[in-house]
C-alpha cells in the first residue's frame, strides 16, 4: 500500500478526510482553473504525442465548449455530482483512463485512483506531471478532493474502497472486470466497466483507388497514427482491416495501399523490436493453421493475416505491433454480419453518413460503439464504450 | 577425425539440405497445421541452401500442438520450464525420435567425456524427477545426462540447501578417480557456488568435468560470464573442466557442446544459421543476430528448422583450433521481452505475466 498523494499520512485518515469534503458543482471555476494549469503542463510534453493530445483535449477553449453544451442538456434541470469516484487504471497509467478521470473531476466529484502497483511515480511522466500540478498552492480544492494510491492485489483493500465509493470505474481485461465485479458496490453506486474491446477499418476499395495522391498520402499518414501510437493494443486501434468492392479492384488497391503504407512505417523509422518481431511471426503462422484463414504474409514492417471470415475467437489472439487481420466485402451492409459483441470502433474510409447509419442500424450484436474517420480511431469522446461520463458520474435531483 | 564433429561444411551442407528437405516434405505431409501454416504463408521449394529452408518460431509450440504421428504413437511428452503462469512448449516423440534423441545426447558428449561411466554428482535435487508422467526440460536434462554416470550422488536438498557433508563423504570415496558433475547453470552458481562463498567452504573435486547448460539470462543480470564462472569454480572447488551447452527441448538433436576453446560446436546432424533480429535475413559469420536451429532428428513432430529467441554469433566453421569441424557459436542471450501497451490487461488479479 502506497500513497502518491496525498504524501505523508495515514491511508485510513485520508480517506475519512475525503469523504469529509462537500462535492463540487459541475464546471466549478477551481476545477476549471486546475484543469488548465494540467493542459498547459501536458502540451509541452512533446515525446509523448498521446499526452499531448490529452491536454490539447483539457484546454480551456474545449472544455468551455463542454461547460455549453452541459449547461444546454441541463438547462431547468437539477443535476449534482455523485460523490466519491473510485478509478481503478490499467495497468501502464494510460491516457484513456486520464479522460475519465478529469470527466468525474469535471462532474464536480471527489476521486480515488488506484494505479498499478507497476507504476513508479518517476517513470510515469504523465502521473508526476498530475502530482505536481496537485501540489501547487491554488488547487488545494482539488487536492483535497484527490487521492492517488498503488496497493498489489489486495480485495479487501478493494472492497473497502469500494464500499466508501458512488461511482466504481474498472478499466482493464475482461479477467480484471470480472474478478472485480465480484467485490461488492455500496448498494447506492454504481459502476463502469471498460473491458477487452476490439476495433476495425473499414475502407472502401474504390475510393482508395480513386483518391488523389493527396488524399491518399494522408490516408496513409492517418492509418499509421491509429494503428502504431499505441502499438496496436489500445482497445480502439485498428487490427482487422475490411474492404468493400468487388475483388478486382480490391486487390488491386490492397497492392498499391499496403506498399506505400510501408514506406510511411519506413520514413516514420517507428522502433521495430525484436521480441515483437518474434511474436507476429508466430501469431501469424498460429493463425495460419485456421480453416477460415486465406494467406498470411510475413513483412519486416507490419504482418498480414488474411480470412476468408473472420472468426469470432481471433480478436483474442491478436498480438499488435502491426499485425492486420483482412478481409473482403462486396458492400458495406454485409459488414454488418461479421460484427460480434467485442467490436468497439470503426474507422471509415469512403463512406456516407447515410451508408454508415445504415450499417450500424443492421449490426445484430451489441458491438460497434464509435464510428470515426480514419485517423480519429484513438481520439477521445466524452461517450465511450456506449456511456456517457458526465451522465454517469452526475444525477440528477427532482425537484418539482 | 571425432564424429560427429568431423563433416566438413561441403559435405554437411549437402547431407542437411537434402534432409532437411525431406524432412519438410515429410512434416507437410503428416502435419496438417504444419502444412497449413507453410503453404499459406508463401509455400516450400525444395532449398538448395540451408537458410532457404522454411523455419517456424519456438514459440509457436506454446500455441498449439503439433504432430506429425497419430497421437496413440507418442511415447514421450517434453514440456519447457515455462515459469510460473507461462504457457509451455510441448513436443511429442515417437519411438524413433525418442530413441535418436538419446543417442544423438551420447554421441555429442562422447567428445568430451570419453567411453567410461564416471561417478556423477548432480547439482540440483532430487525430487526434480518425482513426475515422471511429465519431463521438465531440468528433469529431462537430469534424466539424460545422467546416463553418463554411475552412482548419481544429488548434492542439493529439498531445500536447496547443499549436503555439504554428503558431498565430501562422496568425493573421499570417489577419490583419485575422475568425476563428472551436471547442472544448470544459474543454479550451479547460485545454490552452490555463492552458498560456499557465503560459507567460505573450498572443496578439491580433482580431476572433475563440469557439465551445465540452461542459459546465462539470469546470471547476466548479476554479470556473470562464462570466464567468471569457469575461473570462480576452478579457484573455490578446482574443477578443472567447464563445458557448457545449448539446446531447448522444442528441437531434439541440437545439443550444442563447448569444446576446450570455449565455443558451442555442431555435429553432423544439426547446425545453426544466424538472422537479422528485426528482418530475419541471414547473416554473415561474425555478426548477431537470431540464432536459427536445424536438425535432422525431429520426426515425430515439425521442429526440424526452428527460430529461436536466442541472440548468438557464428564465429567460424571447420576451423576452430580444437580440431573439431563444423560451425561453432557463441550464445548472448535472450532478445528482451516486448513490453505493449494498451488499454487492457491492467494490473491484473488474472496472473498470465506475458504481456496478453
Amino acid at each position: 500500500m502506497r500513497l502518491f498523494w496525498p504524501k505523508l499520512l495515514e491511508w485510513r485518515d485520508v480517506v475519512v478526510d475525503l469523504q469529509k469534503k462537500e462535492t463540487l458543482m459541475p464546471f466549478h471555476p477551481q476545477v476549471l482553473s486546475f484543469v488548465q494549469a494540467l493542459s498547459m503542463r501536458l502540451i509541452r510534453m512533446r515525446a509523448y504525442p498521446e499526452v499531448v493530445a490529452l491536454g490539447y483535449w483539457l484546454r480551456k477553449a474545449h472544455i468551455h465548449e463542454m461547460k455549453e453544451a452541459w449547461l444546454e442538456e441541463t438547462k431547468n434541470r437539477f443535476v449534482k455530482s455523485r460523490g466519491t469516484v473510485f478509478h481503478l487504471a490499467p495497468s501502464n497509467v494510460d491516457t484513456i483512463f486520464i479522460y475519465s478521470w478529469m470527466l468525474s473531476l469535471l462532474a464536480g466529484n471527489r476521486n480515488i485512483i488506484r494505479v498499478s502497483g507497476k507504476e513508479q511515480l518517476q517513470t510515469n511522466a504523465l502521473l508526476s506531471v498530475i502530482i505536481d500540478v496537485l501540489q501547487e498552492a491554488e488547487h488545494t480544492m482539488i487536492a483535497e478532493r484527490t487521492i492517488v494510491l498503488t496497493y498489489d492485489h489486495d480485495e479487501q483493500m478493494t472492497a473497502f474502497l469500494s464500499s466508501e465509493s458512488h461511482t466504481r470505474v474498472v478499466w482493464g481485461g475482461d479477467d480484471t472486470v470480472k474478478t472485480i465485479r465480484r467485490i461488492p458496490l455500496a448498494p447506492i453506486a454504481n459502476e463502469l466497466v471498460f473491458p477487452d474491446r476490439f476495433s476495425l477499418a473499414v475502407l472502401n476499395a474504390e475510393a482508395v483507388l480513386h483518391a488523389k495522391s493527396e488524399e491518399k498520402e494522408q490516408l496513409l499518414q492517418r492509418f499509421y497514427n491509429d494503428s502504431f501510437w499505441f502499438d496496436q493494443m489500445a482497445c480502439s486501434s485498428p487490427r482487422l482491416i475490411v474492404w468493400t468492392g468487388s475483388n478486382e479492384v480490391i486487390e488491386a488497391v490492397q497492392i498499391e495501399f499496403w506498399s506505400l503504407f510501408d514506406q510511411v512505417i519506413r520514413e516514420k523509422e517507428a522502433e521495430l523490436m525484436s521480441a515483437i518481431q518474434v511474436q507476429k511471426f508466430a501469431t501469424g503462422l498460429a493463425l495460419a493453421a485456421e480453416v477460415e484463414t486465406k494467406e498470411f504474409k510475413h513483412g519486416t514492417t507490419f504482418s498480414r493475416v488474411s480470412f476468408e471470415r473472420v472468426p469470432a475467437n481471433v480478436r483474442e489472439r491478436h498480438c499488435g505491433g502491426g499485425l492486420f487481420f483482412e478481409c473482403k466485402a462486396t458492400e458495406l451492409a454485409e459488414v454488418s454480419t461479421m460484427i460480434v459483441d467485442k467490436d468497439q470502433t470503426v474507422s471509415y474510409f469512403g463512406f456516407s453518413k447515410e451508408e454508415l447509419v445504415a450499417f450500424v442500424e443492421q449490426v445484430p450484436t451489441r458491438g460497434i460503439d464509435r464510428i470515426v474517420p480514419v485517423g480519429q480511431a484513438l481520439d477521445f469522446d466524452g461517450v465511450w464504450d456506449g456511456q456517457s461520463f458526465l451522465k454517469s458520474f452526475t444525477r440528477e435531483v427532482v425537484i418539482l | 577425425m571425432m564424429y560427429p564433429y568431423d563433416l566438413a561444411k561441403q559435405e554437411k551442407e549437402k547431407f542437411l539440405v537434402q534432409q532437411l528437405n525431406e524432412l519438410t516434405s515429410r512434416h507437410l505431409e503428416h502435419s496438417l497445421e504444419y502444412q497449413a501454416m507453410i503453404e499459406k504463408s508463401g509455400g516450400f521449394v525444395q532449398a538448395q541452401a540451408l537458410n532457404e529452408l522454411p523455419f517456424i518460431p519456438v514459440q509457436l509450440f506454446k500455441m498449439m500442438d503439433l504432430l506429425s504421428i497419430p497421437r496413440e504413437a507418442v511415447v514421450k511428452v517434453l514440456t519447457s520450464s515455462g515459469t510460473t503462469g507461462q504457457q509451455v512448449s510441448k513436443i511429442y516423440l515417437d519411438k524413433e525420435t525418442a530413441a535418436s534423441q538419446t543417442r544423438a545426447l551420447v554421441e555429442v558428449m562422447k567428445p568430451v567425456l570419453g567411453e567410461k561411466r564416471l561417478p556423477m554428482i548432480i547439482l540440483d535435487t532430487k525430487s526434480v524427477l518425482k513426475d515422471r508422467t511429465s519431463f521438465s526440460a531440468r528433469g529431462a536434462g537430469i534424466l539424460g545426462f545422467s546416463n553418463f554416470g554411475r552412482k548419481h550422488f544429488y548434492a542439493l536438498n529439498e531445500d536447496m540447501t547443499v549436503d555439504w557433508d554428503g558431498l565430501r563423504r562422496y568425493l573421499d570415496e570417489h577419490r583419485g578417480s575422475r568425476i563428472l558433475l551436471f547442472g544448470f547453470t544459474f543454479m550451479v552458481w547460485k545454490y552452490f557456488y555463492q552458498e560456499a562463498k557465503k560459507q567460505n567452504i573450498h572443496l578439491d573435486m580433482g580431476e572433475s568435468i563440469l557439465i551445465h547448460g540452461g542459459g546465462w539470462k539470469k546470471l547476466q543480470d548479476e554479470a556473470v560470464d562464462a570466464d567468471i564462472f569457469k575461473r570462480e569454480l576452478k579457484e573455490r572447488f578446482g574443477i578443472q573442466h567447464v563445458h557448457n551447452y545449448y539446446g531447448m527441448v522444442e528441437q531434439v538433436g541440437s545439443i550444442f557442446v563447448e569444446c576446450e576453446q570455449g565455443h558451442l560446436h555442431t555435429p553432423n546432424y544439426a547446425d545453426v544459421v544466424i538472422r537479422d533480429a528485426i528482418t530475419f535475413e541471414p547473416l554473415p559469420n561474425g555478426e548477431q543476430g537470431l540464432i536459427q536451429v536445424i536438425s535432422v532428428l525431429p520426426k515425430s513432430y515439425p521442429g526440424h528448422c526452428l527460430l529461436t529467441e536466442d541472440l548468438g554469433t557464428i564465429l567460424g566453421e571447420d576451423d576452430c583450433s580444437c580440431g573439431w569441424k563444423g560451425k561453432y557459436f557463441t550464445v548472448a542471450g535472450r532478445i528482451p521481452k516486448a513490453e505493449l501497451r494498451g488499454c487492457s490487461d491492467t494490473f491484473t488479479f488474472d496472473r498470465k505475466g506475458e504481456n496478453g
